[in-house]
């Protein structure tokens, strides 16, 4: 087993993502959308699976975000496509809060 | 004041009652009810508006036949107000939620703080929908993902990509065309017709009041359900528009409704309402039941989410008044606002208002929903309802998000849906059970046409009449 794949990386200090904001970032390479739905945090692929645009000017619902550029929207939990344009799922990442600090396991 | 209205000159000449006149036997009235109440109820409850409106069969044909579904969608839907969604859908600028109705879709999408406009949902190059039906999103501009011809927030032309290929394309010519957009009371309503009355004249005076009175704007929606009916889209309306099924339908409600001495009031051509009085039996169960029974059966409704207390008569209570004082502490408390002005009656008793053709409002406080039918444009025989449960928004301010549709297949009880009260459920369940044999029925009968009572269907009449002067306009 590769160790670092079970590796959290310690990404942003929880109180710069209050409820209803997202934060982009990179980690390892990938591009990653931070998001705090009524205090759940999501962790998920900041590309859209139908246009590879990014999604971190989209809208967040009750558990899904909205792609802004042609309006597709994914269940952030489980990155499935929840209506058309898109068909494919977008990759989400596990997400925790340790000692204040938000770490993501990429 | 008592506005009750009769059409003069229909009584016969043996003293006999004008049609429409009569009401259940032995039974105190809606009015008499409420006038009993500890806390007074508002002028718009202890009002009447009934009208006699004929006594003529409705034609089955208008629920059985696909002709008549066509008709209606090029004719009423493209013509009333329709509720597309609540302010709280669309909060930013840039928010947008897609309401559907038959074929036709629009954008509603708010293009200012104060302006929201409603978008025919369809790329003006090759008619690709913008944004995909039952969806809502942010966005500054709505670009198709078939070309990418984009539009601005305020529906200008924004890019024809290859613009050199389109010299016949005028930007100016190409902004998306709109419907008409109202609001009222946090709704937002859309009319396809340009030329249509407004909103205040089409729902008429008396009726613009009584949503001032009711200040729905400061409500949210808490819980929102979904479900495919097995029937005509008329037939499930027409089902909610009367507490006359009460007794067969919904035994386990009768104890603790006045179904037989509920009012009915029409108003204009577009809304109709009924005030179902609560904590009192039946007319039906008289000398059948005690004050106790009527306590012990009494259906929660949303209240029922809230948690209840211990429900005891005391000495010389009545059920109306125990349940009216433990609704009043109960909505208190998860509120934290001060309800002692509050009428018994707006705490206790159902208030089922229509606004035409397909929306059910419903302003009391333990029974705040609001229905929403659709036809299925591909299904005469089917239609879409939703239930929305709204509740005050939390006195610190905040506006909760709207809940998510819960989409129930056609084969699940409404009990599934998560938050549902289980004894409304139940209720709901027991109507979609009745719609799918009426449809049935209807096919299969040799009779031409429905029957209706004078005064507790009169709401089903009302809505008829509706249905005809939008499908067959005088010429």
């Amino acid at each position: 087993m590769n160790p670092h794949k079970l590796a959290f990386t310690r990404v942003l200090p929880a109180s710069e993502l209050p409820p209803n904001a997202k934060k982009p970032l990179s980690i390892e390479g990938k591009a990653i959308l931070l998001c705090n739905v009524n205090g759940q945090l999501h962790a998920i692929s900041n590309v859209c699976s139908h246009n590879d645009k990014p999604l971190e000017r989209g809208r967040l619902g009750n558990g899904w975000i909205a792609c802004p550029t042609h309006g597709a929207r994914f269940d952030l939990a489980t990155g499935n496509a929840l209506c058309l344009p898109a068909t494919k799922p977008i990759a989400t990442y596990e997400v925790r809060v340790v000692e204040d600090w938000i770490e993501v396991l990429v | 004041m008592n506005t009750r209205t009769l059409i003069p000159g229909i009584k016969n000449a043996s003293s006999e009652p004008a049609k429409g006149e009569q009401r259940c036997p032995g039974a105190p009235s809606t009015q008499d009810i409420v006038a009993s109440d500890k806390v007074r109820a508002p002028g718009w409850v202890r009002s009447e508006s009934y009208q006699f409106l004929g006594d003529q069969d409705i034609s089955k044909d208008r629920y059985i036949d696909p002709a008549f579904a066509r008709l209606e969608m090029d004719t009423l839907w493209k013509k009333t107000w329709q509720f597309a969604c609540r302010e709280e859908h669309i909060p930013e600028v840039g928010d947008y939620h897609v309401y559907d109705i038959g074929r036709f879709s629009f954008i509603v999408t708010r293009v200012a703080p104060t302006e929201i406009r409603a978008y025919y949902n369809a790329c003006l190059h090759r008619g690709t929908k913008l944004r995909a039906s039952g969806t809502e999103g942010n966005t500054d501009e709505f670009k198709c993902s078939f070309h990418g011809w984009s539009w601005k927030l305020d529906g200008s032309h924004q890019e024809t990509v290859c613009h050199w290929d389109f010299p016949h394309v005028d930007p100016k010519d190409f902004s998306l065309p709109q419907a008409r957009v109202e609001r009222l009371g946090g709704f937002v309503f859309i009319n396809m017709d340009l030329s249509a009355p407004t909103l205040a004249e089409y729902l008429g005076p008396e009726i613009k009041a009584h949503f001032d009175a009711w200040k729905l704007e400061n409500r949210y929606i808490y819980l929102h359900v979904a479900k495919r009916l097995p029937c005509n889209w008329k037939l499930a309306i027409e089902a909610f528009m009367e507490a006359y099924h009460v007794i067969e339908t919904h035994p386990q409600v009768a104890v603790s409704n006045g179904d037989a001495n509920s009012q009915y009031d029409v108003y204009g051509e577009h809304v109709n309402r009924f005030i179902s009085p609560l904590g009192v039996l039946s007319p039906h169960l008289y000398g059948k039941h005690t004050e106790e029974d009527i306590l012990k059966q009494f259906t929660l409704g949303d209240s029922g989410a809230l948690g209840g207390g211990e429900r005891s008569l005391g000495k010389n209570g009545s059920a109306r008044q125990v349940m009216a004082d433990m609704f009043r502490g109960m909505f208190e408390k998860a509120t934290n606002t001060d309800l002692s002005g509050v009428s018994d009656s707006e705490l206790l008793d159902c208030y089922s208002y229509t606004v035409f053709p397909n929306t059910f409002l419903f302003p009391g406080i333990s029974l705040p929903m609001v229905y929403r039918f659709r036809p299925d444009p591909s299904d005469h025989r089917k239609c879409l309802y939703e239930v929305l449960f709204m509740r005050p928004v939390p006195v610190d301010g905040s506006r909760p998000m709207p809940a998510e549709p819960i989409r129930l297949r056609d084969d699940q009880s409404f009990c599934e849906a998560a938050g549902m009260d289980a004894g409304f459920g139940a209720i709901l369940d027991q109507d979609t059970d009745n719609l799918v044999l009426q449809q049935e029925g209807l096919e299969a009968s040799a009779k031409p046409g429905i029957t209706l009572g004078n005064y507790q269907e009169i709401r089903v009449r009302h809505f008829e009449l509706a249905i005809e002067k939008y499908v067959k306009p005088k010429a």
